[in-house]
């Protein structure tokens, strides 16, 4: 299949299909660059000049943007650290160690899968608020801690491991520690790559949680801050803040994307696991 | 490295001493979104303009002229009411908060806020003062729940120039229909004479829109609307009369379709139609819009209360309000919160620069306020302007179902006694689902 040409019709098909998923997306970038003055006589002005960056600047100069950011980037970063962490070291004990109701335990993990985050939210709510963790940090990264997906994903990857080399190392003296820490471990970083992206762009596109966690201003991760600083119409007066908002947002997502790009495709592709 | 680590520690240490702020904070929390780039700094509040800006000024100018309260704004994403709800699940809710007059009930109901009367006393506001549609959108079952702050109604926006090719000015003023016969005539002159639609409507994603002008026109005719607390009464003559209508206008091309509130909004501006009857929230951006010399729109602009089709002169209407959410609070902060609703009271003026109607009477008399553009044409809502009765609930659910039902039957995808029904059932189902 390497180096194969792609028949003509093919290759138009996929243009089509990409100008089909691109268009929203330069539709929103040309409306971020137009005064909401100009749109909300006529959406259509994002086809011609002139252009502006107020947008941008309002979102820069908003008094707490920089502060969502960085609370985003927080949360978004401590709970990718504590999925990774938990996870490996659940999914080595599911795959490799035998302890008492180990199989029970790792159904219970499973039904996790099937329980929707909805089911939980009222009582999660009501235990954070009984702890006082409400708008702090732990409040916003704990409940991502909790996802059985990441249990689950790593557990398979140990398993498709082979024991022999558990059985080598445990031969030449390794503890069980070193074991987990410089032999199986390196193994999965592609799992772990995979694993750590979509934790990352799951708490970073979070709006739910933050928005009945962190109820104070200067805890609102971004997309929670950028909801808040929208006017009431903002589709009909505010049209170009608004699609700056979402352009800005969505800027380090893109940042992730393109550093990762490979573990992405490799995820969606389900070969992250063989 | 010793000596900074040294100065660094003793930097901490004297952050720790530093004598507590014991000053009395007040938690405000706000919608109508976030200008600090344009306001943050600002107290001046004549040159403040939107929502936004003038809101942000006001709290800015409270801060500098009480320095003996601390006031902590949180900014919520609109229109604020699940943060709101996680506040006081949480224990922890804010001491002022932008409401709703249509959501106070829900709230009032379930003891989630506190009567107001004590805080209007401290505050040396009387009841009084408040516009008869402002008082009973705070009014529930004889208890005020809230600060009024405004009256939001819904206006017929009109664009003169059209209505003058269509003959329907007379001595510079726009000629609006008396009854539902007249406004089909109207309609249809105008569109013959224009080539235009007689009325914009935000048809696609606006369920709040029919409604509007069915609780208009019910209203009008002192119709019951919901017998009690938990019942809805839409399969009568009066609501089958109205919705037909409606159904007419469209069915005859004399208003445009398909469009939502956005689409609706640039159509105005570009004078693709007569009228459009939408709230008073647009008449700011209208006016500005009115104002551009090479706008469609420039020098064309009217604006009118709803004309009287059915009853008497009414106008279904909704507003801002503050409320308090039930909490325990020192006498040193509920003294607080008073200053700052009496300062806000005071300050009604600037706010009706906004669009919206002041919530005291004596500031809609004032002849500052019926010297803002277009003011004295719609200050007769705050004596039309009606509310629904204090005891209903969960307005924002009952009218998206009615929106659901009047979209089907104003395009003829149901009939209109079967789209009526359908509500008033899907409405009665909904109460007797709530405990």
């Amino acid at each position: 299949m390497k180096g194969a040409r792609l028949h003509p019709l093919v290759v138009m098909a996929l243009l089509l299909g990409a100008g089909v998923m691109l268009a929203p997306m330069v539709w929103t970038l040309l409306l971020s660059f137009k005064s909401n003055a100009a749109l909300m006589a006529d959406s259509g002005a994002a086809f011609s000049g002139p252009y502006t960056l107020e947008n941008y600047a309002a979102i820069l100069k908003g008094s707490l943007t920089l502060q969502w950011l960085a609370n985003s980037l927080i949360v978004a970063t401590g709970a990718t650290v504590g999925v990774l962490v938990l996870s490996s070291l659940a999914g080595y004990g599911f795959a490799r160690l035998e302890f008492p109701f180990r199989r029970t335990l790792f159904v219970i993990v499973l039904l996790g899968l099937a329980v929707p985050e909805q089911a939980v939210i009222l009582p999660r709510h009501q235990l954070f608020a009984m702890l006082g963790l409400h708008n702090s940090y732990p409040g916003l990264i704990l409940p991502s801690l909790t996802g059985s997906f990441g249990v689950f994903f790593m557990t398979q990857y140990f398993r498709a491991i082979p024991k022999e080399l558990d059985e080598a190392a445990l031969l030449d003296g390794a503890s069980r520690f070193t074991l987990f820490w410089k032999v199986l471990l390196p193994l999965t970083f592609p799992a772990q790559a995979t694993l750590g992206v979509f934790t990352f762009l799951a708490a970073w596109n979070d709006y739910w949680w933050p928005l009945i966690s962190a109820t104070t201003s200067d805890r609102f991760t971004l997309t929670v801050g950028l909801a808040s600083a929208q006017m009431n119409y903002a589709q009909t007066s505010g049209l170009g803040f608004l699609m700056a908002q979402a352009v800005f947002a969505s800027i380090p997502i893109l940042v992730v994307y393109i550093a990762f790009q490979k573990q992405i495709v490799r995820a969606m592709a389900g070969t992250a696991v063989r | 490295m010793i000596g900074r680590a040294l100065a660094f520690g003793f930097a901490g240490l004297l952050a720790g001493c530093a004598p507590a702020d014991d000053r009395p904070e007040i938690v405000v929390q706000r919608f109508f979104g976030e200008c600090g780039a344009a306001y943050g700094e600002s107290t001046d509040v004549a040159a403040a303009d939107t929502e936004c800006g003038i809101l942000t000024t006001l709290i800015n100018r409270f801060e500098a002229e009480n320095p003996d309260i601390r006031v902590k704004v949180n900014v919520v994403a609109w229109p604020g009411y699940p943060q709101l709800a996680a506040q006081i699940a949480a224990g922890d809710p804010p001491d002022l908060v932008t409401m709703h007059q249509s959501v106070i009930s829900d709230y009032a109901g379930a003891g989630l806020i506190e009567p107001v009367e004590p805080l209007l006393a401290a505050a040396r506001i009387d009841p009084a003062a408040f516009t008869p549609a402002a008082r009973a959108g705070v009014e529930k079952e004889g208890r005020l729940y809230a600060m009024p702050w405004d009256t939001i109604g819904r206006l017929w926006h009109i664009n003169t120039a059209l209505m003058a090719e269509a003959g329907l000015m007379r001595g510079g003023k726009p000629v609006l229909p008396n009854s539902p016969e007249e406004l089909l005539a109207h309609a249809r002159q105008f569109r013959e004479r224009t080539s235009k639609p007689y009325l914009i409507q935000a048809q696609v994603s606006a369920p709040d829109f029919h409604v509007a002008l069915l609780y208009t026109y019910l209203l009008a005719q002192d119709a019951v609307i919901f017998p009690d607390a938990r019942h809805i009464r839409l399969d009568t003559p009066q609501a089958r009369a109205i919705v037909t209508v409606l159904r007419q206008l469209n069915a005859e091309g004399l208003t445009t379709l398909n469009q939502d509130f956005p689409a609706a909004t640039a159509a105005f501006i570009q004078g693709e139609g007569g009228i459009f009857p939408v709230g008073t929230w647009m008449l700011g951006p209208y006016d500005a819009e009115a104002a551009r010399s090479n706008s469609p729109l420039h020098g064309n602009y009217a604006v009118a209360p709803f004309p009287r089709l059915w009853g008497e002169e009414a106008s279904f209407v909704d507003g801002h309000a503050w409320i308090v959410p039930a909490a325990r609070r020192s006498p040193a902060e509920r003294a607080a919160m008073a200053r700052f609703l009496g300062f806000l009271a005071k300050y009604n003026y600037d706010w009706s620069r906004t669009g919206q109607l002041p919530a005291f009477a004596q500031v809609v008399e004032s002849p500052a306020f019926r010297a803002l553009p277009h003011r004295a044409d719609i200050a007769a809502l705050a004596r039309t302007g009606k509310q629904l009765p204090g005891y209903v609930e969960r307005q924002s659910a009952v009218q998206g179902l009615i929106g659901e039902e009047l979209e089907a039957a104003i395009t003829g995808a149901k009939p209109v006694d079967t789209a009526l029904k359908d509500a008033e059932r899907r409405v009665n189902r909904l109460y007797a689902q709530m405990m």
